[in-house]
């Protein structure tokens, strides 16, 4: 009885993983969008300290606000082009035609973002700890953890519009006007995590509410992506 | 009634009132430009409908 | 008949609210701090109560449309949430106001003003992608699955403000009980003037959609 169930979801997530290695090997042949995302990233961490020359302890205060805005913009570049790159030659209406589910697809696309971004996220990391002079490494793993868990809440809302907004003429605009304010709790709850380990703070106590409202965040818009995503896609 | 931040309620309520006023504005400006637009298209549709 | 009843629900509304600004200025006695300034509440939180409940039709619209493929839906949705941004506006010009003369700032990051401000950029995004779309089945299912999307966050966006806010302001104090029978009494008018709003907008997606169908029939001569 559950063996079928079983089978169902290994093709499930076989499928996603197809779509996602051809994205991630498609994007890795040219890297113009990991370029694009690394350089517009290097660039806004620059204009950062010209504007605002914090000091050391400044800097450890708002790093969390910081680096969330840094990764949310130059992932915007990103998030872009996961579907936009289907338009030529009408590769997208192949993808929807194929015996592959809207889910899998997004899926699959979504996975391949969270490598891009977070690919992004790890050079920009390092970058600020020098421009800065930060040492951001005291509570490395946890870090890693908001990291990933930021990202994928990111991620998620940004494939979903990436496949809504994907036919429009002003696609670069509307995306991050429509992906921003629904991300509010997801990058907050982000920030509220990163600044304080960025600091040296376990993750404990006062941080745990903050840790929960980002899992609750990506499992919701997870779930709601995945059910709504075959709507968007079918024309 | 004491009378102080008696000018700031009024403000307050008059703001309120103006927006939803240019609202009322903003939907009488959209009904004429539909109703415009849809003698427009009949005109257009009786037209060919004569010539065709 | 439409216009009857759209005439009715704009008189009730002037004579409630002409009863309800005779309470609010003169029956109800001064609030200790803030004196005249707190009736402005009267407006600012009934406001936010239509706004939510716009959002909340909007959004049960939306889901309806996915379900049944009934452009009205799509047409209730889109008024509703126009109206909704109406009042929700309403509610943050008030509420600056309000903030000015209590906090003596015009913006405070308080929790429900905050909270209406991001919702109010969603909607607002919401309006901007149907304006994109020129397709109406198109533009309604997209438009759907936005106001779902929107209206899932509006709770986690107030509990995340909070506890935001929480680490910083206490929240203010609870209302005295005679204050939200006065509160009820001036959410109905305001009720019926989204109703009498709602109605003509409604009726002007109708011709929308009639006007759609005529410009196809012209263009297939």
């Amino acid at each position: 009885m559950a063996v079928p169930a079983l089978r169902g979801s290994v093709r499930f997530l076989r499928q996603s993983l197809t779509i996602a290695s051809k994205d991630l090997r498609s994007e890795l042949r040219t890297k113009e969008a990991l370029n694009a995302s690394v350089a517009f990233a290097l660039v806004i961490l620059l204009l950062f300290s010209f504007a605002f020359e914090p000091t050391e302890v400044e800097t450890r205060q708002i790093s969390g606000g910081l680096l969330w805005l840094v990764f949310a913009f130059a992932g915007a570049l990103i998030l872009n082009r996961s579907f936009a790159r289907e338009l030529a030659n009408d590769c997208l209406d192949a993808l929807v035609a194929a015996p592959i589910s809207g889910a899998a697809l997004f899926l699959g696309k979504a996975l391949a973002n969270l490598a891009l971004l977070l690919a992004v996220e790890l050079v920009c990391l390092p970058v600020f700890g020098v421009f800065y002079n930060v040492p951001w490494t005291l509570q490395f793993w946890p870090l890693m953890l908001v990291v990933l868990l930021g990202t994928w809440g990111l991620t998620v809302v940004g494939t979903m519009f990436s496949a809504l907004t994907v036919n429009l003429r002003l696609r670069e605009l509307m995306l991050p006007m429509l992906v921003y304010p629904i991300m509010v709790p997801g990058l907050l709850a982000a920030v509220q995590l990163t600044t304080p380990l960025v600091m040296g703070q376990p993750l404990a106590g006062d941080l745990i509410p903050w840790l929960r409202l980002l899992i609750a965040f990506d499992v919701i818009f997870t779930a709601l992506a995945l059910a709504l995503v075959e709507t968007v896609l079918v024309r | 009634m004491d009378t102080r931040n008696f000018t700031f309620l009024c403000y307050g309520l008059l703001a309120a009132w103006l927006i939803l006023c240019a609202y009322v504005v903003a939907l009488v400006a959209r009904e004429r430009k539909l109703q415009r637009e849809l003698e427009r298209l009949r005109l257009l549709v009786e037209e060919k409908e004569h010539t065709g | 008949m439409r216009q009857k009843i759209m005439l009715a629900m704009t008189g009730i509304a002037a004579l409630l609210l002409a009863r309800n600004l005779y309470v609010m200025l003169l029956v109800l006695p001064d609030e200790k701090h803030q004196n005249a300034a707190y009736r402005i509440m009267f407006f600012h939180v009934p406001d936010a109560w239509t706004a939510f409940l716009c959002f909340l039709a909007a959004m049960i619209a939306s889901v309806l449309y996915l379900v049944k493929n009934d452009l009205r839906y799509d047409g209730f949705a889109a008024s509703i949430t126009e109206v909704g941004l109406v009042f929700g506006a309403a509610n943050l010009v008030t509420g600056m106001i309000w903030g000015r003369v209590i906090w003596g700032v015009w913006w405070a990051w308080d929790v429900r003003l905050t909270t209406m401000l991001v919702g109010w950029l969603m909607y607002a995004g919401y309006l901007m992608l149907r304006r994109a779309i020129e397709e109406p089945t198109e533009r309604a299912k997209m438009s759907a699955v936005v106001s779902i999307f929107a209206f899932a966050d509006v709770p986690i966006i107030f509990f995340s403000i909070r506890w935001w806010r929480n680490q910083q302001h206490p929240p203010p104090a609870d209302l005295p009980p005679e204050w939200w029978a006065a509160l009820f009494m001036n959410w109905i008018p305001l009720l019926l003037l989204a109703g009498v709003f709602l109605m003509i907008r409604m009726e002007q997606e109708r011709i929308e959609r009639q006007l759609n169908g005529l410009r196809r029939t012209v263009h297939a001569f």
